[in-house]
């Protein structure tokens, strides 16, 4: 790899956050495993796996956003946005495969479809979040979307509710892949326009 | 346009949501050293920012370099020729200086190739080389402004833009930085803002004193200097000359405002 992209990489703490990805991803394996081990349990009672383990990743991603040198930055002779829509794209792409491994079988339940579903839009909103209230609290507003929506949605899926809980959805409904698609297009194109927001009394 | 003229701004404008930083400012600067000067507030970082091109004006003409610094393309070969040192510049602090300062030159597309080079030349000039692969974490406040200032220069910028470089120095460190200026400026137009007047007479050709976003003065130093006056007390110091020329020109300036408003009232 060159030197310069290295640089690059380590500037945004990118290993670390690889790290966690990797981490999330061996976590939610083990979880997905033991719930479905249990006696009253069955493939169902992985909901939680497939909704907190793209919600890590999802953090995971959002933290790197970061940058620590923003005014220096903004001197950059290339314009931005490609590394930016690279920097959201490329580790989302790794969470969503090493999710996908990490639930297997029952993907019409809450299996690898579901997973890659709710990484893709949470990665969505975490981009949003980035540049609306800034790259370190990035994980703070899907983390209380998903909280919200885990405790208030339906029990049975579709209807209403697979536009807004569309984290508590089955792999194959439609409407829920909807929406996490159009909020991960949404918070990419404006992360890569915007970037993070900056934050002043950040070092 | 004059090629020689790296900076010219025409009814440049800035305003941060009610308050007017800048009220259609013109300057143009030429080669040399030019001292930014003015009262904290006056705009002196606005306008430092809109010639690196890091905020955009609301309202005015740019021409940095020869080229109009609003428009997008002619800024990308604007940007390479530009070093910028922000009066807080961030940093990642487990990058070594050698590597902030190849981050910075990776920024301005200096060539792959001739990175090392110019890194280890630019941490030279600020006298960090025995600390090159020193963290920046563990550098002191002192240390951190001169890898700042490294990574203005690495791109061997013919526009240099300094706020406050030399907030953090000590005195030995401070001369060191005023020869370094020196130096600079007889290659590239270098535009320091400071409201040390010693780092003016002892470093810059050239004066731009800015109050309350408006062009108070501009001319040379020794041109800020007689405006002062001949000291009353008979044993004068260069720095005290400049001091007295600041002072002079600011009133100057702030007199016809202030009687304009004695007359509303």
């Amino acid at each position: 790899m060159r030197p310069s992209a290295l640089l690059y990489l380590r500037s945004r703490a990118l290993p670390g956050a690889l790290a966690a990805l990797a981490g999330t991803a061996v976590a939610a394996a083990w979880a997905a495993w033991w719930l479905e081990s249990r006696p009253d349990f069955d493939h169902t009672a992985r909901l939680p796996v497939v909704v907190l383990g793209p919600l890590l990743a999802a953090a995971a991603i959002g933290s790197s956003l970061h940058t620590p040198s923003d005014e220096l930055d903004r001197t950059a002779v290339r314009a931005w946005w490609p590394r930016r829509l690279a920097h959201v794209l490329a580790p989302a792409a790794l969470a969503v495969t090493l999710l996908a491994l990490a639930v297997p079988g029952h993907a019409e339940q809450f299996g690898a479809l579901a997973a890659v579903r709710n990484t893709l839009g949470l990665v969505g909103v975490t981009a949003v979040a980035a540049a609306v209230v800034g790259a370190r609290l990035s994980w703070l507003p899907p983390a209380f979307f998903v909280g919200t929506v885990y405790l208030a949605a339906p029990s049975t899926p579709g209807g209403g509710a697979q536009w807004w809980a569309w984290v508590m959805q089955p792999g194959t409904q439609a409407g829920a892949w909807t929406v996490a698609v159009a909020t991960l297009t949404v918070g990419t194109a404006l992360y890569a326009w915007r970037g993070a927001r900056r934050v002043t009394g950040e070092s | 346009m004059n090629v020689s003229t790296a900076v010219a701004v025409s009814g440049l404008t800035v305003r941060h949501r009610r308050t007017v930083a800048l009220d259609r400012l013109d300057l143009s600067l030429g080669p040399g050293v030019h001292g930014l000067l003015g009262p904290n507030g006056a705009g002196k970082t606005s306008l430092i920012r809109v010639l690196a091109t890091v905020a955009a004006p609301s309202s005015g003409r740019v021409e940095l370099l020869g080229g109009d610094a609003t428009s997008h393309r002619e800024r990308t070969g604007i940007r390479r020729r530009l070093g910028y040192l922000p009066q807080d510049f961030g940093h990642y602090p487990a990058f070594t200086v050698r590597e902030f300062v190849a981050y910075v030159a990776w920024l301005k597309e200096v060539p792959a190739e001739r990175v090392p080079a110019a890194v280890e030349h630019a941490v030279a000039r600020v006298g960090l080389g025995d600390r090159i692969d020193a963290r920046m974490k563990t550098l002191s406040g002192g240390m951190v402004r001169r890898a700042g200032i490294a990574q203005a220069i690495v791109n061997e910028p013919e526009l240099l833009l300094l706020d406050e470089p030399t907030a953090g120095l000590d005195p030995e460190q401070r001369v060191d930085f005023r020869s370094l200026l020196r130096e600079l400026g007889t290659e590239a137009t270098v535009v320091v803002s400071t409201h040390l007047v010693e780092d003016v007479a002892a470093a810059c050709t050239d004066v731009a004193l800015i109050e309350s976003g408006r062009l108070a003065f501009q001319g040379s130093t020794a041109e800020l200097t007689a405006l002062g006056g001949e000291s009353p007390d008979g044993n004068d110091s260069t720095t005290h000359a400049v001091e007295r020329g600041y002072t002079a020109a600011l009133h100057a300036h702030r007199t016809p405002s202030h009687t304009a408003k004695g007359a509303l009232r």
